[in-house]
């Protein structure tokens, strides 16, 4: 315990080497370490860990925000020192603890312990609970890592240790083709995207001759000037990485595949880490971005495309949890467009402040997803469809999450989505271009997430899905009949769907009670902590965007414009109401059935990007390792004959050596005595 | 102090020599024997290198005043690493040794060949002197010979006798041009002595000359591309120990020559050929991922990853830069570890496998071999450069460092060149996870996982040896700084001869 003398009271200015922003950082990386260290097989001991460690990662977080909150925070810790490469570079390789990122830091080690908690119910039975709990333990410290950093170097280090979690979260069921091959996707189209991050650091760093982000802010303002053409290269190089990991066009593709791996860790990789990860980045080097004109419009283009077209294609999706996912890229591409309007010489409040609020929403859509999941066996719309008209104890989160994604006031994601429409707008009237692209793509967007967001309350809470009751009661049945081999055999086969492709199929079954005579089945729900921590998640949804109040976030929200608020909320409702009235009548209360089946069946398939994928990068780059292997062949015959030329050589040597003397030897023999008679004759 | 000098090289020198000799008489050495004198003589020798980098010793005098040759042992920040590293791996060779024992000879002759390997190696880092390093340098390679020609692979006789064949042709081709470097370079400024050889740089045209002589010589050994057709045929067949071995002590005793017989007392000549020898490098970067991406054989893989992983090592080199040359030791000493943690790992499936074809279908390893999987997950994880492990800080500060070429280098291309790296370093995740997920992650299809099977698992030596590796690779990943403090000061004073 730190002395009182040490405890600055006032402040709550700490003087420790180590630091509350320290903690926040090496806590959850402890977790990972300690489970795969201390515990052998029990996978409770594993969840004692991380569930305190993920307690005491937010604890830090919590303190962080006081002494934030009251000043005393230090504002560059240092970490394992400064690495010396030579003069020409200073690597300092220190925090940065600010305002914004503190927020940031508590909402990601919230979402963090309530995803720890709520997989322990999730994956009670998987064998592997063990790494997936060190897994999320080591993901977190990583954005925590790239939360706080202060330093490039230090914001590629958390940035591929995410890509790698990313990597092993995807392939947890790896039993399952589709999940490897959804890893391997994830990994490599996100590593391809940061291939150009290391060359746009290295010129913000090696101008700078130091890799510090505050040096390197300072120095490009004074010099963007002189060397506008680097700066602008080098952020769109970071845009490059920035869309890869936040899954924004062309990227876009590995992210709904990655709703392969269990559902806790899609909460993880889309509320809170990776994917978010784009906006803190480019929100750390905002004041570069309003320098370069190029790299802004690039962006607006990039976060508006990925913006309409991931809320279209989520309004056509067949798996509700793919909606989700489209959601997400939908919804990341709002932020970066809130840090692409920001007004010159304003830090990221916006971007910053949807980030938040979409972490509390969409952590909270994804575990009550995966919830549901387990009680209706499936995402898919045919499952789905009538969930919530059964399981009541859901239906009040789903709501409120639902709300907020669409953005209706007052909850959290209204109210930080209207200040970026708001400031966009402003910025639009002031003839600013790429606020003007944001604005039309941003109305496309509050009129689809509606659409979208209705559609999927509307599957859940259908009544009349006659064909969901013969499948549920086929199903209960093979309970009753469990002896008849054929039946159980059927009911544990894997499940495919309408196009007769096995789904994910690992979840836990809910746990089967024969005696379902005697009275209704007692429904599978999560832990006390998971649900309080849901609970938590939901209330957070509802009254965070009085956050926008405090001093914590500096955004201008007394000048908001009443009529653009009242325009968007009229066209929310009558976009429901199309929504509800394309349901009337179909099977399962989808109104995307109204839609071709062309068209939502290629959209499942995010309009086959992953085959362009397939046919413009992979395909040319082993058509081409194979030629290489071949000119490697002929190189290497070329040298083997290098051996074989000397064993030749060293052979017709040995055959000439007879050990007699011949006649050849004779002849230069008489030549010799020859020449010498010669010699002494003429001498 | 001294005598550390003498005992760190000449321990296991004169072990071996007792052991390949015992084997002569008539009632040859006993494994148990073997084993034990080799232990005791590879931790006396990681002792003395212990003590050396503590205390810096020096041992200076005259040896064959004919040739300017002189006994001279000392070290520096750039040999101290590669000086422990070495004495580290040949404790764990040994351990993985007897873990592993390949028939083909009687285990004194194997034991006493890696020992002669190891002191070789070490000797090389530790002596200050033009032709006493190319001795050392040659002393591993009649031994590495025998260790691949007689230990390599059982199954295809032919193939081992023309893989040894192509090693030791190859690299004597090597030695021999190093050689003539080495000569030319030492009557031509009258001392062998390699400090007084850096102060005292030749005519321009003249080191061009011999840069060129030395640089081919030692690209052989490193290997840079199109000069590497030795290394996958020679990793593929060796045994693991001999692989181990090969990959941490070999091939850094090339880029530590390049380092000290070319670099320092040859400026002017580096300058010059840098864009081409980097060129060659980053060709093999690119050139080496690829073909891992289509490679069946998993040994022959890894051995193709150390041909890229090289490519970054003589990019930061040849970059001219304190950065470049920081990335390059980082890399070397990360390449080293790394590569024989999966050389340890990969012999180790060959052998459980009674093969390494990439093609066979197998059980998930991570189901299987929950220990061995770890192991094969972090070092494929670092080869592929994962930050937090040993691979990642060598890559990215060899991308910095040759982004802003020192000299009169071409900025242009040199940015090209660490572009084209950074796409190698893709390719590299790429057959990493090509790798992992299929022999890691298995080619099952539904199903739940199955239970471990422990006896499969790495146990005793085997497990020490990889967990040593594994624990070795997270340190330097994660307290880089540990090296590069190391390397800083030598770098520092280097940059300051060269920049002259």
């Amino acid at each position: 315990m730190p002395s009182a003398s040490r405890l600055d009271t006032q402040s709550l200015a700490l003087d420790l080497v180590l630091q509350p922003s320290h903690l926040v950082v090496l806590l959850p990386a402890a977790v990972s370490v300690l489970i795969l260290v201390l515990t052998r097989r029990s996978a409770r001991g594993a969840f004692v860990i991380a569930a305190i460690g993920g307690l005491l990662g937010l604890l830090a977080a919590a303190a962080l925000l006081a002494q934030q909150a009251r000043g005393g925070a230090v504002a560059d810790p240092r970490t394992i020192g400064e690495l010396k490469v030579g003069p020409a570079l200073a690597v300092p390789l220190r925090l940065q603890v600010d305002r914004l990122m503190v927020l940031v830091a508590v909402a990601v080690a919230l979402v963090s312990l309530v995803v720890q908690v709520f997989a322990r119910w999730y994956l009670y039975s998987d064998p592997r609970y063990r790494q997936f709990a060190a897994t999320v333990g080591l993901f977190t410290a990583a954005m925590q890592l790239v939360v706080l950093s202060g330093d490039v170097l230090l914001i590629l280090v958390g940035w591929e240790l995410m890509g790698w979690c990313s990597y092993l979260l995807i392939g947890h069921e790896s039993e399952r083709a589709k999940a490897r091959r959804a890893s391997y996707k994830a990994f490599l189209v996100t590593r391809i995207a940061d291939a150009p991050f290391a060359i746009g650091l290295a010129v913000l760093a090696l101008g700078a001759r130091s890799t510090s982000i505050p040096q390197i802010v300072q120095h490009w303002q004074s010099a963007a000037a002189d060397h506008g053409t680097a700066l602008t290269a080098a952020l769109l190089c970071v845009i490059c990485a920035v869309a890869g990991k936040s899954a924004q066009v062309p990227f876009q593709d590995w992210l709904p595949d990655a709703m392969e791996g269990p559902t806790p860790a899609s909460a993880l990789i889309h509320a809170a880490t990776m994917v978010a990860a784009g906006t803190v980045v480019l929100a750390k080097l905002v004041a570069l971005l309003e320098l370069s004109g190029t790299a802004r419009v690039v962006l607006t283009i990039v976060a508006s495309v990925s913006m309409v077209g991931a809320a279209v294609l989520a309004f056509c999706q067949h798996d509700l949890k793919r909606l989700l996912a489209w959601s997400t890229v939908s919804q990341v591409g709002l932020m970066l467009l809130g840090l692409a309007v920001l007004p010159v010489r304003e830090p990221a409040d916006l971007g910053i402040s949807h980030l938040l609020s979409h972490a509390m929403f969409k952590a909270l859509l994804f575990l009550l997803i995966g919830w549901l999941s387990v009680l209706v066996g499936g995402t898919i719309v045919e499952r789905q469809s009538g969930a919530l008209s059964k399981h009541l104890a859901v239906r009040w989160l789903v709501g409120i999450g639902l709300l907020a994604l669409a953005g209706v006031p007052p909850l959290v994601g209204f109210v930080s989505k209207d200040l970026i429409v708001d400031e966009a707008a402003r910025r639009g009237v002031d003839g600013d271009v790429s606020a003007r692209i944001a604005f039309v793509a941003l109305v496309c967007v509050v009129a689809l997430t509606a659409a979208y967001t209705t559609r999927m309350w509307l599957i859940l809470v259908h009544r009349t899905g006659r064909q969901r009751v013969v499948v549920r009661e086929a199903v209960e049945d093979s309970y009753d009949i469990r002896d008849v081999g054929i039946v159980e055999m059927l009911a544990g086969s894997p499940q495919v769907d309408v196009h007769g492709r096995p789904l994910r199929r690992d979840e836990p079954m809910p746990p089967v009670v024969d005696d379902d005579d005697d009275g209704p089945l007692p429904e599978p729900q999560p832990g006390a902590g998971a649900r309080t921590g849901l609970q938590l998640l939901a209330i957070l949804s509802i009254v965070g965007g009085a956050l926008i109040f405090s001093p914590m976030l500096e955004v201008d929200w007394e000048n908001a414009n009443l009529w653009l608020i009242g325009a968007s909320l009229v066209l929310m409702a009558a976009v429901a109401l199309l929504v509800r009235l394309m349901s009337i009548g179909t099977v399962y209360g989808d109104a995307a059935a109204r839609l071709p089946l062309p068209l939502r069946s290629s959209a499942s398939r995010g309009f086959d990007v992953d085959a362009g994928y397939v046919g413009l990068v992979a395909r040319p780059v082993v058509a081409l390792a194979r030629g290489v292997a071949r000119l490697e062949g002929g190189l290497d015959r070329g040298v083997q004959a290098l051996p074989a030329l000397v064993t030749r050589v060293a052979g017709a040597g040995f055959r000439l050596h007879t050990r007699r003397p011949t006649s050849g030897l004779v002849a230069v023999a008489l030549g010799v005595v020859l020449v010498g008679l010669m010699g002494v004759i003429w001498w | 102090m001294v005598a550390a000098l003498l005992a760190a090289p000449l321990a296991p020198i004169v072990a071996g020599l007792a052991l390949v000799a015992g084997d002569r008489v008539p009632r040859a050495v006993s494994r148990h024997t073997a084993y034990a004198v080799s232990l005791a003589a590879t931790l006396i020798s990681l002792l003395a290198a212990a003590l050396i980098a503590y205390d810096r010793p020096s041992l200076n005098r005259p040896w064959v005043p004919e040739v300017g040759m002189r006994l001279h042992l000392a070290v520096d920040g750039i040999s101290v690493p590669l000086l422990l590293m070495t004495a580290a791996v040949g404790v764990l060779v040994v351990i993985h040794a007897r873990h592993e024992q390949p028939g083909g000879g009687t285990p004194g002759t194997f034991f006493g060949c890696l020992l002669l390997v190891i002191g070789g190696g070490i000797a090389t880092f530790l002596v200050q002197d033009a032709i006493s390093f190319f001795l050392a340098f040659e002393v591993v390679l009649v031994p590495m010979w025998v260790l691949i020609n007689r230990f390599g692979d059982p199954k295809d006789a032919s193939e081992r006798a023309r893989a040894a064949a192509t090693f030791v042709l190859y690299t004597v081709l090597g030695s021999t041009l190093m050689l003539v470097g080495i000569l030319t370079m030492v009557f031509a400024s009258g001392t062998a002595d390699l400090a007084t050889l850096a102060r005292h740089p030749l005519p321009a045209g003249q080191q061009t000359v011999v840069a060129a002589i030395l640089l081919i010589g030692l690209a052989i050994k490193v290997p840079i591309w199109p000069l590497h057709s030795w290394l996958p045929r020679a990793h593929t067949i060796a045994p693991t120990a001999g692989s181990m071995l090969l990959a941490a002590v070999l091939l850094k005793m090339g880029t530590y020559g390049i380092v000290r017989l070319v670099i320092a007392p040859l400026p002017a000549g580096v300058e010059r050929l840098a864009p081409y020898v980097a060129t060659c490098a980053v060709i093999g970067i690119v050139w080496g991922g690829l073909v891992c991406l289509v490679e069946r054989s998993l040994k022959r893989l890894i051995a193709w990853s150390s041909v890229a992983h090289m490519g970054f090592v003589v990019l930061g080199l040849m970059s001219g830069t304190a950065i470049g040359l920081q990335a390059a030791l980082f890399a070397n000493i990360a390449h080293g570890v790394v590569s024989a943690l999966l050389f340890a790992v990969v012999g180790g499936l060959k052998h459980r496998w009674g093969g390494d074809d990439l093609s066979v279908a197998r059980r998930a390893l991570r189901d299987v071999s929950p220990r061995l999987s770890l192991a094969l997950v972090i070092g494929l994880a670092a080869s592929l450069g994962l930050p937090g492990l040993a691979g990642f800080w060598g890559e990215v500060l060899a991308i910095f460092g040759a982004w802003n070429p020192g000299g009169d280098r071409s900025t242009g291309w040199f940015r090209l060149l660490a572009a084209v790296a950074a796409v190698g370093a893709v390719l590299a995740a790429a057959y990493a996870l090509r790798v992992l997920r299929i022999v890691w992650m298995g080619d099952a299809d539904g199903g739940r996982p199955l239970p471990p099977s422990p006896e499969s698992d790495a146990r005793g030596g085997e497990l020490v040896v990889v967990t040593v590796l594994g624990a070795a690779t997270v340190v330097l990943g994660v307290l880089p700084i540990i090296l590069l403090n190391t390397t800083s000061g030598a770098v520092d004073h280097l940059m300051a001869v060269v920049g002259r």
